[in-house]
């Protein structure tokens, strides 16, 4: 494909990135063709950001660049600051992982969209004003006419990557840069954003380079693609060779690593027993609205409305749903950080928010909770062992000795390296630190878990593993697992039961693979067209079942 | 329309806090030891005349109807008379106002544009020689006692060089600024390195901001990213400092109006405290009470103008 007689729009030849004595990239060659979508990918650290920034002049003071990019002929790499003000935003576009920060969150998004167009093309405000509204229309956001005159925080995270493209395109770059630019999105929100990317693309000939950690996305939209690791290229070729053959072991590990792709072990079936371990009925959960003196009539907000969910003994279910669909109310529910305003939650028969005494410590050593981010739910002035004694004497089960010693042995359980016992959070990686929070919410011997996308935050490699050892624990010790997640894939690879949530409410329930081939709701059908899928390496399987077959 | 929503509803939120000052106030004052009776007809009167004065100024009264009256009273606007001028509280309190109000006015003059400029400087390169060294001055600015550095001026640039007055407010704008131009800068010296620290980490924090990389890739130019992007979003924090520091010099520009001799509110306080005329203190509390409230309001009317997230 990069073989075409066509001169290449952007050529980077043995770029090489450092700061000061660290070499964040070395040597990373790749050619560009005009109108092409080409791929990054790589986990955090891999050097496929400082690499884009590279590419933009955009390398912090601190940073030294060498080799060579060249945009249709041109060498970029020291180009005074002059000089690149002309290209930045004219020649090549960027847009970013986290819509919300990189919004100024003072003005007006059609200021900031007519920004760019003012800059370069020398025109007026109004008509800068005026090409951002279509501009906007053309990204997709209805009534641009309103819009243009809206803050940022007015726009949802979907809205605000679509301001973000707009402004990118405005002045009709040849070449976009796009880092990590749906991470931080919904799935549903990042298909969208998927689908307008490759509609500019087609429509105006836009070449774009996609930077993401998710080789499923990358394999969606781009029609190469680069593994980097370490700051090297360690593979690069058509993304269909790439995923299908893949060379180098790395690779390997990537594409082993995407959720649904390596079968776990076909889910216990549950004990068929009358009474379910954790039953919740016609729940609703409302929070009030803040009081506003005279002018007040914000209503109160319904978080979750009418939910039932029964999970048995052993069992693993798992909550889908987007960001805002109650899915974490759900959770903190159930282990009584809020109070349902409606319903029952009952836990081995017991009515859980009626609880007190005895019986709500009892209550607390049986169910635990796993959160999303590992670092803000560790005390960080505490070490990792003692994170995970603390429960253990704090509930009389041991004095503080023995209680270090089960520590000790709860973290060889989860697989962390004796080495790190000692140290505090900051000091781990976050999958480390996610093995902590395992270690930390078994060490009371739980009967069920309560996960709450505790693996949204980590690298696709490490959140297999963490998924791995997850269901290794799970399977050991028999406990009911409710896993929560956005992410459709993973909760089906790993669950026997799903509950689709949308908007405090549970849309559609089944069996994993039921759902996920079937799906009836019209939500879990575009949530399930929005998974995207890696061209599939074995063959045979159909696009939407495939996981699920391979994990019975 | 929000912004005037939000002002009703701070108005509204006054009414409850005016409440709140005026029994403080008035607590405060009849608590306080000491008898203003015998301030007004002196240690050796007899009795009798004592109790006709008590009669007068309604002091025998209990308490609560004490307060009571004293409601009604500030309704009407009237907030008593001082016993030892022998004049409205609210006269009095309007004419000592004005030299603490321009004072106040001129040492804002004088800071806002310094600390603009300092903290740009140092915050354009962090713990570089600028950046040290604006820190190192700012620090002895502020532990130098106020008090102090006022004696000092005053004998150096009042006595020895001649060049400014030591003394007084003078008459007219020209000689005003003239006449307090040394308080003013004396307490410029202090303010200034309090709000140029906080500008300054506001500054880098909003340097190294998302917005600011994503307006540096659709190539803005510096000064347009300093002055439209940069400078907005971090002047929020000193903002809301400088509102407390303005409530605070309104109320407690004392030690240097005692120094320079101004006939300002600073100085009326410390007479009125000295020589126990209760409502002149009474009324005072009232005034900075209510200063303070209407700084913080046009504060937060500020930030609402700036940033559209808290015109909610």
């Amino acid at each position: 494909m990069s073989a075409g007689t066509k001169p290449p729009l952007l050529r980077v030849e043995g770029l090489g990135v450092s700061f000061a004595a660290v070499r964040a990239v070395k040597a990373v060659s790749f050619e560009l063709q005009p109108g092409e979508i080409l791929g990054i990918v790589g986990e955090s650290g891999s050097g496929k950001s400082v690499t884009c920034r590279a590419l933009m002049g955009l390398l912090p003071g601190a940073a030294h660049a060498t080799g060579s990019v060249t945009l249709e002929g041109r060498e970029l790499l020291g180009l005074s600051e002059q000089a690149w003000c002309a290209i930045r935003g004219r020649e090549i576009g960027m847009i970013f992982q986290n819509p919300a920060s990189h919004l100024d969150p003072l003005s007006r998004i059609g200021t900031q969209v007519a920004a760019p167009m003012i800059r370069h093309l020398g025109i007026g405000r109004r008509e800068g004003l005026r090409r951002a509204t279509a501009l906007l229309d053309s990204v997709g956001i209805r009534q641009p006419e309103k819009r243009v005159h809206s803050y940022p925080h007015e726009f949802s995270g979907g809205m605000k990557q679509r301001a973000m493209i707009a402004a990118a395109i405005g002045c009709g770059p040849r070449l976009l840069i796009a880092d990590e630019p749906t991470t931080a999105l919904d799935v549903t929100v990042q298909a969208r954003i998927l689908e307008l990317l490759r509609r500019l693309n087609e429509e105006r000939g836009l070449a774009i380079i996609f930077i993401s950690h998710d080789l499923s996305v990358i394999a969606d939209i781009c029609s190469r693609v680069i593994v980097m690791r370490g700051g090297e290229v360690v593979e690069h070729g058509p993304v269909r060779q790439i995923i299908g053959q893949p060379r180098h072991a790395y690779t390997r590990l990537l594409v082993d690593s995407q959720p649904g792709r390596k079968g776990f072990p076909p889910p216990l079936p549950a004990a068929d027993i009358a009474a379910p371990l954790l039953s919740v009925e016609d729940m609703s959960v409302v929070f009030p609205a803040r009081r506003r003196p005279l002018i007040g009539k914000a209503a109160a907000f319904q978080a979750l409305d009418g939910v039932t969910i029964r999970v048995e003994a052993g069992e693993t279910v798992g909550i889908v749903g987007e960001s805002g669909s109650g899915k974490s109310t759900l959770a903190r529910t159930i282990v009584r950080q809020n109070r349902p305003s409606g319903g029952t939650v009952r836990f081995d028969g017991e009515d859980v928010p009626a609880l007190s005494g005895k019986a709500l410590a009892r209550f607390r050593r049986r169910v635990q909770m796993v959160f999303q981010n590992p670092y803000d739910s560790l005390n960080p002035r505490m070490t990792v062992t003692d994170a995970v004694a603390e429960p253990i004497w704090r509930h009389g089960l041991a004095d503080r000795r023995s209680a270090v010693k089960q520590a000790q042995a709860l973290l060889e359980m989860v697989e962390l390296p004796s080495a790190l016992r000692e140290r505090k959070p900051h000091q781990l990686s976050g999958g480390q630190c996610q093995r902590v929070g395992l270690a930390r919410a078994l060490a009371l011997k739980p009967q069920m878990l309560v996960a709450d996308e505790i693996t949204s935050a980590l690298d696709v490699t490490t959140q297999a593993q963490i998924l791995q050892l997850l269901i290794r624990l799970q399977r050991e010790r028999a406990l009911a697992l409710l896993y929560i997640s956005h992410d459709l894939a993973v909760v089906a690879g790993m669950c026997r039961r799903v509950y689709v949530f949308k908007e405090g409410r549970v849309v559609e329930t089944g069996m994993a693979d039921e759902v996920l081939s079937a799906p009836r709701h019209p939500y879990t059908q575009e949530l399930v067209a929005s998974l995207s899928h890696l061209a599939p390496a074995t063959a045979g399987t159909s696009r939407p079942t495939g996981n699920c077959h391979e994990s019975r | 329309m929000n912004v005037l929503s939000a002002l009703v509803r701070r108005l509204l939120q006054l009414i409850g806090v005016m409440i709140g000052i005026a029994i403080v106030s008035f607590l405060m004052v009849h608590l306080a030891p000491g008898d203003p009776v015998s301030l007004l007809a002196g240690d050796r009167t007899n009795p009798a005349v004592i109790a006709g004065i008590r009669h007068q100024y309604g002091l025998d009264l209990p308490l609560w109807r004490q307060f009571i009256v004293y409601v009604g009273n500030l309704m009407h606007g009237d907030i008593g008379r001082s016993l030892r001028f022998q004049q409205p509280v609210a006269e009095l309190i309007v004419r000592f106002m004005w030299p603490t109000l321009f004072l106040t006015g001129y040492v804002l003059c004088l800071a806002i544009p310094s600390t603009m400029a300092l903290a740009v400087i140092a915050a354009r390169r962090p713990g570089g020689f600028a950046d040290q060294t604006i820190r190192a001055i700012g620090i002895v600015g502020l532990a130098i006692p106020v008090f102090w550095l006022g004696i000092m001026m005053s004998r150096l640039f009042g006595v020895t060089l001649g060049w400014f007055p030591v003394s007084g407010y003078g008459v007219g704008v020209g000689d005003h600024l003239y006449h307090l131009f040394l308080p003013a800068l004396s307490t410029a010296i202090w303010l200034v390195p309090v709000l140029t620290q906080s500008l300054r980490a506001a500054l880098i924090d909003g340097t190294n901001a998302d917005f600011v990389t994503a307006a540096r890739a659709q190539s803005a130019s510096e000064r347009e990213i300093f002055w439209k992007t940069i400078l907005p979003n971090s002047v929020l924090p000193t903002l809301n400092l400088l509102g407390v520091m303005v409530a605070f010099l309104i109320g407690g520009a004392i030690i240097v109006e005692i120094v320079y001799a101004v006939p300002g509110l600073g100085s009326l306080m410390i007479g009125a405290l000295l020589g126990r005329d209760y409502y002149v203190v009474q009324g005072l509390a009232l005034v900075f009470a209510m200063a303070t409230v209407a700084v913080t309001l046009i504060v937060d009317l500020l930030t609402a103008f700036i940033d559209p997230r808290v015109r909610v």
